[in-house]
């Protein structure tokens, strides 16, 4: 052990103490003496001075300003795959050694630059900017993240993966051979004796598209969906991935990571927004809000994307305008002492964000500090006559009658026997915008569809269209043709669901002070629209849903969104992967459109299933079912597994994973199936993708390598936190370098390429991608795809211009420049370069905001205080219906059960957190750049709960949950809650390297376990004691991962 | 700036801006000769701790730049968790301090080096020539800061050189390249139009450890006074294990 690294330990490791940082002189008696007779005694450095940093990439003339180019280095703009953010960054390497040296930001990126420099600057420019010349390279400075700046060290790393493997042995005996890829694809696809453990299907045997896979049951759709193709999600490849899945192999069963990772914020959030297909969300327009809560979400801690927000908070909290509480139960990196009464840590107890919510509502709506102007307004008409930029339908009129055939439904002109001809309301003079806001509205929602409010002045029903505002509060009686029907509005809703609890009860609940409250929801409510509350993966517990709801409903309270100052759903961004201007990369040919039920049982009404009927014929009851249905809910990959196993609604063949880690990252996925996984007769072919062997692919079939980091293609948008239009371009700015197949590295798209063009499937291979004149052209190599898709980007819109002979040089696009011109037509082809020599195509930063809104307004849908499908919606396992307004929920199993009852506090006085890491994500602890810095994570426990059970820092103590146990280091915090446990994720790998594999006839190099440090809170994941067979714990919603707010107890060891 | 702030801030250290300029522009105290660099510029940095988020970005890149052994670093960042117990009501805070050679006036590292393998530059740079250092420590245990560390690879001292190389090339140094929150900014003292003269001019920095009269040029905005010298702190964590609860060999 040196004393420099555990010392530097000691000062990042947040408990508070440590001063030194380098106290490296523990050997240097001994070392004197060598050094006095022979001079310097160790390596030598390629400089006395600056021992081995490399040479610059550039220098500056600071007298002319001019820039000269190193001729050994390359500087390149690409994307960053250290975790789920994906910044733009410049990657600089040493053209002799083909190594990359440092990477920083993409000063073009808004994700690492505010403002990004506009798009038309000169490379040369753009590089000059970066420089001390005039210190623009100061406020212009581009940045990576910790993690970003050493994420390199994955393409070297001697756990790395280069040849395709097969298992030898069981699965997860770590022992592998090396096959070719023909020979995998053969196998794979052919099937046969595979492992000599008996017959194994193939790909295609499994790939029947005729055939239902269940007779009894035709609804779950064919075969083919017994294929499983799974990602972690958003690398920038999904739409390929997806290509391949659902429209050429036919498969409906594509999952990402989300459900593990923030979809109950999403759920939330597509409910308050008015999306349930797409989740749409938002965050703060940091540099203009006056006022920010984020609770469940910690800028400047994690977050995506956690670089721009810790950036947009740091200027906010000192030149800028925002004040901001972070409420958590645990101190983040989001708290400042420096920037003092600027910001402030509110502790909250864990799971009980809904009733922190509920109550600012219940005080908000008391006193009247909603926007009232905002909510009246019934539809579009109003709004654009108000000056409101959007509606909401908190005036809509609910059919809350027991019993009747639309309860639960918004009451609409049909229920009241209006129609076209007969309109509530006489459409009078109108503006043309006006006129065209209506008319789109009507084509769309067609007006027999239309709501029914209250008119505000005259207390008569109208249709939503009208051009006034309507009353926001009713409980009563309407008169319709068919009888009178009892309604309610649904701000009413809101408010009586506020009301279930008193402002004292909501305190006790959540923990925090009935006036800290009350003192919040008045500053919340006193910035007009420019104050945002902002949420994430913090509500990732069983009751996330309605947290989220409730949460982000308060934003709903003030009209926030649109508004600068208030929230942004984003800047969007250009067509790639799409029916683009160039290339339709969406359709083709013999494409499949994917039928049945996903093995998630999501977005598939249960009502509508054989079992159901079949249920109903026999005289039982429909409910419960052996695990939920899920109504609103995508593809839920916390699902596929356990359902899976339990063969419910249907069980798997084949499972293709691309760097997809569920065991890892999955809040009791590994009690659930691990042990499950291990036997090849139930999930009978497992091939993976990915440059790693990690926790779950140990277990794989194959092991296909991959192209990692700044070697790939790839192009994503931006996900959240940005206001302007942008998307990003990974490409290989080095050789990949893992082995090749044909000439051709070998990746996840070659894979999938070579399956279907060995399978005859739709879609790649010859004549696989046509363009808007019918010519078509091939898929044969990632480029293939990659490249038309940066042709859609390059032409949307106004196209981008030409590059120049000198800008292909200098951004090191030269590389790929043979690949462009090859696949591409000529007038493409320097549209194209152009766009990947900046790492993407990125709108201007000046193009944000027009006078006070948002340029990219967020119109998807009207605000939701009831959302309808929410609330007509119906738990498969109680057979009741789903609150349609946000409501405080406890957190509680799939029947309902309070989490309480069944594991009460006396025996669980704990709850165990999990947050994001600032530095290390789900890969990041094999880059030792990184892990020197901070490669461990004990478990903070408040300093009280520590004082009882006699626990000081570094202390071993046994954490237990109904789901696991594990040793933890004990950190003594004042900074958590009493009675919480916090786990930071991205440790407590037991692969990785933590584990050496032996491939073919090598064993990997031995870490001593240095990268299974600390621990991992997911292994702590509970099953959900009212489900039969496997389960993991979720939201009894929606069906995101329980991954936070564990019951625990500690004991010291 | 508000005044709360600047009540905050009245404490002992307080370096104002005309002291720097004043610093700046004196000659050496008592030592070697400065050589190498240009004496119209004197490079310092300001460290705005507010806009610190504690990313460590600095660290990883200056060990990206500089490539240290693993495990020995030129910069760092130290959080602290600080319970003010002036004000037991108020919530915690985390305080970050970033850390690198203060590249003083009156380095008390140089007089003691034995072959002057450390020199400072006329423009105020403090180096270290590793073909000339002996690898003896002493300057390690003269500098008031721990700033300094024996290069287990080379056997000589090392630390931050304010990436002279990048600097001396009208680049940027790599920590304040790759500041994410902004909190560094470097540039020269003597040019009064520059952004670090500007921020000198308008806040009432500190530096470390004032009492040592080093005249450090790293200066710290929004720093509490109590975290200039030794802090008192609980002991941190110093084993590593797994979840297994065994301990892990070092790399």
């Amino acid at each position: 052990m040196t004393t420099s690294r555990r010392n530097f330990l000691k000062g990042v490791a947040a408990a508070g103490g440590a001063t030194a940082f380098a106290v490296g002189y523990a050997h240097t008696g001994e070392k004197m003496v060598t050094g006095l007779v022979k001079g310097t005694s160790g390596e030598k450095t390629d400089s006395a001075i600056y021992g081995m940093a490399p040479k610059p990439e550039y220098a500056l003339d600071p007298k002319t300003g001019k820039l000269t180019l190193n001729p050994d280095q390359q500087v390149s703009f690409t994307m960053c795959l250290g975790c789920n953010t994906m910044c733009g960054v410049r990657v600089r390497y040493d053209k002799t050694s083909g190594r990359i040296l440092r990477v920083a930001g993409n000063p073009y990126h808004p994700l690492s630059s505010d403002p990004n420099i506009p798009y038309e600057t000169p490379i040369m420019e753009a590089f000059t900017a970066l420089t001390s010349h005039d210190e623009s390279g100061l406020a212009g400075r581009s940045t990576a993240c910790g993690r970003g700046n050493a994420v390199l060290q994955e393409i070297t790393s001697p756990y790395r993966i280069l040849s395709p493997l097969k298992r030898v042995g069981p699965r997860g005996s770590g022992k592998w051979a090396p096959i070719s890829l023909d020979k995998l694809v053969a196998e794979v696809v052919e099937g046969g004796d595979l492992f000599g453990e008996g017959h194994v299907e193939g790909l295609r045997a499994i790939r029947n598209l005729k055939q239902p896979l269940d007779p009894k049951n035709p609804e779950y759709g064919p075969k083919a969906n017994q294929l499983a193709v799974i990602e972690s999600g958003g690398s920038g490849r999904g739409d390929f991935i997806k290509r391949f899945t659902f429209n050429s192999f036919g498969t409906r069963n594509y999952g990402s990571h989300g459900s593990y990772c923030g979809f109950a914020m999403r759920a939330g959030s597509g409910a308050a927004l008015g999306d349930l297909r797409k989740y749409a969300h938002g965050k703060p327009d940091f540099s203009n809000c006056e006022f920010g809560i984020f609770i469940g979400s910690a800028p400047g801690n994690a977050g995506k994307p956690f670089k721009r927000q810790g950036r947009l908070i740091a200027e906010a909290r000192t030149d800028g305008k925002m004040d901001y509480v972070v409420v958590d139960p645990a101190l983040n990196n989001s708290s400042n002492m420096a920037a003092m009464d600027r910001n402030r840590w509110v502790p909250i107890i864990p799971g009980t964000d809904g009733a922190f919510a509920m109550a600012m509502t219940r005080w908000i709506l008391e006193n009247q500090r909603y926007d009232a102007k905002f909510l009246s307004q019934p539809g579009p008409r109003a709004a654009a006559t108000a000056g409101e930029g959007e509606w909401s339908n908190a005036s809509h009129l609910v059919i809350v009658q027991e019993g009747h055939a639309r309860s639960g439904h918004f009451l609409r002109a049909s229920d009241m026997g209006w129609s076209v001809e007969k309109p509530a309301i006489p459409i009078g003079k109108e503006n043309p915008a006006k006129a065209k806001a209506r008319k789109a509205h009507e084509a769309e929602e067609g007006v027999l569809n239309h709501f029914v409010v209250f008119d505000a002045a005259s207390g008569k029903p109208q249709a939503h269209v009208v051009d006034a505002p309507a009353a926001l509060f009713y409980s009563g009686v309407i008169d319709t043709p068919n009888g009178p029907v009892m309604v309610k509005t649904s701000l009413q809703m809101l408010k009586e669901a506020a009301e279930q609890q008193t402002m004292e009860e909501y305190a006790t609940i959540c923990g925090i002070p009935q006036e800290t409250i009350e003192k919040l929801a008045y500053k919340f409510t006193s910035h007009g629209k420019k104050a945002a509350v902002d949420t994430h993966g913090g509500m990732m517990a069983t009751n996330g849903f309605y947290s989220a709801f409730a949460v982000l409903t308060l934003n709903t309270l003030i009209g926030n969104y649109n508004w600068k100052g208030g929230m942004s759903a984003g800047g969007g961004h250009f067509p790639a992967a799409a029916p683009g201007p160039r290339y339709n990369l969406k359709k083709f040919k013999g494409m499949v459109k994917p039928r049945g039920v996903f093995i998630s049982r999501s977005r598939f009404p249960y009502h509508k299933t054989s079992e159901f009927k079949r249920r109903k014929a026999a005289g039982q009851s429909p409910y419960p079912t052996r695990a939920p249905w899920y109504p609103f809910s995508p593809p839920l990959l916390t699902e596929f597994l356990t359902s899976h196993f339990n063969g419910y609604p249907y069980k798997l063949k084949a499972l293709i994973a691309f760097r997809a880690n569920p065991l890892y990252a999955h809040s009791g996925s590994r009690q659930a199936v691990e042990e499950k996984l291990k036997d090849p007769k139930d999930l009978p072919l497992y091939v993976a993708v990915d440059g790693f062997i990690t926790e779950t692919n140990t277990y794989a079939d194959y092991i296909v390598p991959d192209s990692v980091m700044y070697e790939s293609w790839g192009w994503i948008g931006i996900w959240s936190g940005y206001l302007t239009k942008a998307s990003t371009a990974r490409w290989p700015v080095l050789e990949p370098a893992q082995n090749k197949y044909n000439g051709e590295p070998i990746t996840l798209e070659l894979f999938l390429i070579e399956v279907a063009k060995k399978m005859g499937l739709p879609g790649f291979g010859e004549h696989a991608i046509s363009d808007h004149h019918g010519n078509t052209y091939p898929l044969n190599r990632a480029e293939d795809y990659y490249l038309r898709a940066a042709a859609n980007v390059a032409f949307a819109g106004k196209p981008v211009p030409n590059i120049s002979d000198e800008e292909i040089k200098v951004s090191g696009v030269s590389r790929i420049m043979p690949a462009i011109t090859k696949t591409l037509k000529p007038e493409e082809a320097r549209k194209v370069a152009y766009v990947y020599a900046r790492g993407g195509r990125f709108e201007n930063a000046s193009q944000a905001y027009v006078g006070d809104r948002l340029k990219h307004a967020y119109k998807k849908s009207h605000f939701n205080i009831y959302n309808e499908k929410v609330g007509v919606s119906k738990s498969t396992i109680t057979g009741k219906r789903f609150s349609g307004t946000p409501v405080y929920m406890p957190q509680v199993f799939v029947d309902g059960t309070p989490m309480e009852e069944v594991y009460p506090r006396a025996q669980w006085p704990f709850s165990a957190i999990s947050y994001k890491s600032n530095l290390q994500s789900s890969y990041s602890i094999i880059n030792s750049r990184l892990t020197q810095v901070h490669g461990y994570n004990p478990v903070g426990i408040n300093a009280g709960d520590a004082n009882r059970f006699n626990i000081r820092t570094g202390d071993l103590i046994r954490v237990s949950t109904p789901g696991g146990s594990l040793v933890a280091t004990a950190l003594v915090r004042h900074g958590v809650a009493p009675g919480v446990l916090t786990f930071e994720y991205g440790f407590g790998h037991t692969e990785l390297g933590a584990r050496p594999q032996q491939i073919g006839d090598k064993l990997q190099p031995s870490s001593d376990g240095l990268l299974g440090a600390g621990v991992n809170i997911n292994d702590l994941g509970l099953a959900d004691p009212r489900l039969k067979g496997v389960s993991t714990l979720g939201d009894w919603v929606v069906g995101s991962a329980a991954r936070t707010a564990l019951p625990a107890k500690i004991e010291k060891i | 700036m508000e005044k709360s702030r600047r009540e905050f801030l009245k404490d002992v250290g307080k370096l104002t801006a005309g002291a720097v300029t004043a610093v700046a522009v004196k000659p050496a105290v008592a030592g070697p000769q400065r050589h190498g660099g240009d004496a119209k510029h004197r490079w310092a940095m300001a460290l705005d701790l507010r806009k610190c988020i504690g990313c460590q970005a600095c660290t990883v890149s200056c060990s990206m730049e500089n490539q240290p052994p693993i495990g020995q670093f030129r910069t760092i960042v130290s959080q602290y968790e600080v319970k003010n117990v002036d004000k037991p009501g108020k919530p915690v805070d985390f305080f970050m301090l970033p850390r690198l050679c203060n590249h003083c006036d009156n380095p008390p590292c140089i007089p003691v080096c034995p072959v002057q393998a450390t020199y400072q530059q006329e423009d105020g740079v403090v180096l270290i020539n590793n073909e000339i250092c002996v690898g003896c420590g002493y300057c390690v245990q003269a500098c008031p800061y721990d700033a300094r560390f024996i290069n287990e690879e080379t056997q000589t001292a090392d630390k931050c050189t304010f990436c002279y190389h990048r600097v001396s090339v009208g680049l940027l140094p790599a920590c304040v390249e790759s500041c994410v929150g902004g909190a560094r900014v470097f540039g020269d003292v003597r040019n009064p139009n520059s952004e670090i003269s500007k921020l000198l001019d308008e806040f009432d920095v500190k530096v470390l450890r004032p009492e040592m009269n080093t005249h450090p040029h790293n200066f710290y905005i929004g720093m509490d006074g109590r975290f200039e010298g030794k802090v008192q702190g609980e002991p941190p964590v110093w084993d590593i294990r797994n979840a297994a609860g065994k301990e892990l060999e070092e790399l």
